[in-house]
This record gives C-alpha cells, sequence and structure tokens, in this order.
C-alpha cells in the first residue's frame, strides 16, 4: 500500500492528482460506506453521502495539513455529512429526528438491501435509543473492529471517555436485546 | 521488590513480566465473548451487486461534472465581481464624504440589509454546527442556531435530570443576586 504522506503529496499536484485520488477511493470506499451505511441504514442514502464525501475530500485536499492521520480526516468528514444528511433529511420531511428514527426503522423491514432477521432488526431499534454519540462508537468498535486510538482521533474524545461510552452502549444494547 | 525467602514454589520464567498483558487480554476476551452471547456479529445490511467495481466511475464523473459547472458558470462572474468591485471602490472614495453628510443610509449599510435579507428568505445549505462555528458566541443567542427553539423550562429540566453536582455548572451567581 502506497505510504499515506506520499498519497497526500500526489493528491496536492495536479499532474498526479488523478491517479493519487483513484489509490485513495479504492482503498477507502468500502470502509467509508460500512461507516456511513451504520448511520443512515438506507443504501440510496449511504451512496449519496458517500459520493459527497469524497468530494468534500477532492475540494478539501489542498488544506489538509498533516494533523491528524488522513484515514481519521475523512472518516470526520464521512460522520459529519452522514449525520448533517438526517439533520436535512428530518427538516425537508418536517419531523422531528426522533421520528425520523422511527422511519428510517420501518423502511428497514421493506429494505431489500437488509438481510437482517427479527434480532438484527432489534439490534438496530436498540442502537437508535443510544445517543448519537455512543452509537458511534459502538458501531466503530464492534462492528468495523477500530481501535480506540483512531476512534479518539475521528471523534476528537480520549480513550477513556470512549471506553465508557462503548461498555455504557454495549450494556444498553443487552438490556435492550434481552427484554421480552 | 523484597523477595519471598519462606517460599519454596516457583514460576515460569518472565511469568509476572507478561502478567498484566496476559490479563488484560483475558479481560478483553471475556467482554467480547460476553458482548456477542447477546449481540450479534453481523447487522444484516448488504449491498447491490458490483456497487464498489462501479463506484470509481460514479464519482469520477461527478466530479468532472462538477467542475465543468464551476468554469461554465463561475468564471465570467469573477470578471464582472471584479470590475463591480473596482468600480464600488472608486465609488466610495470619492463620494463616501458627501453620503455621510446628509445621507441616512450608507453603501455599506444598504449591502448588509440586502444580505441579511437573502439569508431570511433564503434556505441555507448549513447545519447549525457549521453556522456556529462561523459565528462568534458573543453576537449570537443560542436559540439563533437552533432549528428548535430551547424553552428555559426545557433547559431546567434538562439540567436538573442530567446534572449531578450543581458547582460543576460554575454558575454566575452575581446574576441572582
Amino acid at each position: 500500500m502506497i505510504a499515506e504522506e506520499t498519497l497526500v503529496k500526489e493528491l496536492k499536484q495536479e499532474e498526479t492528482q488523478a491517479k493519487a485520488f483513484e489509490v485513495l477511493v479504492n482503498t477507502y470506499k468500502e470502509r467509508l460506506y460500512w461507516h456511513i451505511r451504520r448511520i443512515v441504514l438506507n443504501h440510496d442514502d449511504a451512496d449519496d453521502v458517500l459520493q459527497n464525501t469524497f468530494i468534500k475530500v477532492y475540494r478539501n485536499i489542498g488544506g489538509f495539513k498533516g494533523e491528524s492521520k488522513l484515514f481519521s480526516w475523512m472518516y470526520r468528514i464521512a460522520t459529519n455529512e452522514s449525520l448533517t444528511f438526517l439533520k436535512q433529511k428530518s427538516k425537508k420531511l418536517g419531523v422531528s429526528d426522533e421520528e425520523l428514527k422511527n422511519t428510517m426503522l420501518e423502511n428497514l423491514q421493506s429494505d431489500v438491501y437488509f438481510e437482517g432477521d427479527e434480532i438484527q432488526l432489534k439490534l438496530q431499534k436498540a442502537m437508535a435509543s443510544l445517543p448519537d454519540k455512543q452509537k458511534l462508537v459502538f458501531t466503530m468498535k464492534y462492528f468495523q473492529e477500530m481501535k480506540y486510538d483512531d476512534i479518539s482521533e475521528v471523534l476528537e474524545t480520549s480513550v477513556g471517555g470512549l471506553k465508557a461510552s462503548y461498555h455504557l452502549a454495549v450494556k444498553k444494547i443487552e438490556a435492550y436485546l434481552k427484554e421480552d | 521488590m523484597k523477595k519471598d525467602k519462606k517460599n519454596s514454589f516457583n514460576t515460569p520464567e518472565g511469568y509476572f513480566e507478561n502478567f498484566h498483558d496476559r490479563l488484560m487480554d483475558k479481560i478483553n476476551q471475556e467482554k467480547i465473548e460476553e458482548a456477542s452471547d447477546v449481540i450479534p456479529k453481523t447487522d444484516g445490511f448488504s449491498i447491490p451487486e458490483g456497487y464498489f467495481e462501479g463506484f470509481n466511475e460514479k464519482i469520477s464523473s461527478k466530479i468532472r461534472e462538477t467542475e465543468r459547472g464551476k468554469l461554465v458558470q463561475l468564471n465570467p462572474y469573477r470578471k464582472l465581481f471584479y470590475a463591480a468591485a473596482a468600480v464600488a471602490a472608486i465609488f466610495l472614495l470619492v463620494f463616501t464624504p458627501i453620503w455621510k453628510s446628509d445621507a441616512a443610509i450608507a453603501f455599506e449599510d444598504l449591502a448588509s440589509a440586502e444580505i441579511e435579507n437573502y439569508l431570511n428568505i433564503s434556505e441555507l445549505d448549513m447545519s447549525s454546527y457549521e453556522i456556529a462555528e462561523m459565528v462568534s458566541l458573543e453576537d449570537i443567542e443560542l436559540n439563533d442556531v437552533l432549528e428548535d427553539d430551547i424553552e428555559d423550562e426545557n433547559i431546567l429540566e434538562y439540567l436538573d435530570e442530567n446534572v449531578e453536582d450543581i458547582e460543576e455548572l460554575n454558575l454566575d451567581y452575581s446574576d441572582y443576586e
């Protein structure tokens, strides 16, 4: 795999930009897709947000100072884009965030790209009941198996705080799943 | 550390050196097993066939599209904008003293009124987070950046439920005297 510093340098130079951007998309599209998908739930929405994320990355790479890892920077953009997308969606539909969450869960049951069984549907409901940050930490740790250090860079939260959030999220989800 | 001289038992070499690491591994492993008994390991999402293979082309054409849009629309206006800015600058230099003497509305006032009006009637494609980043906190009230107003009652209810120690709030008591 190409070193991150080299890739950033190539992304900033006009003559190497196109090729480097292709490498960037190939390297991160799947990971970012699944991160976004777990926030917006629906495939078409995830596709829109993923495209917007890469366009933002392409336009703003000139301003990337390398203070954090490229990977964390992109994850941050993807997270913000996803949450903003949901905010705008609830605004457009004229519903509250809570109502939007319920609609998203209802739609999931008829979604052709959701093959989950009853327990997986219940898991989604349990996750929807968590505060945004706890839900993010849980999906990043449990499903994406990210390291606390990496999550800490993306969410700009201390590792200790993340561990506490994750522990709380697991407890709440377990309790929800054990309910009848 | 002092050795226990009465103890005739022995331990494998390096046993205590990596004890902490092994213990943490075991605790973490138990935590994972404990959670995975109840929480499913996969979340049931799937994607259309060939989605990732076609993604690169999709994103390249979208970037080309937006770049073209920029070239066609922005460049002529940008030239006009520079010309207008130059004329406005000269205009301001020459006429400002005269305006100051008798006019109630200055050029700058008119411009900000226009901008304010535009912002009021347009649907801004910005999140409250982005607005909050741009405007300094001293200039705005909390409700200016929120989509739904927060009533004082809600704030008090929130604090009542979520704050355990009132000292944490660092309240300025002079406001209540």
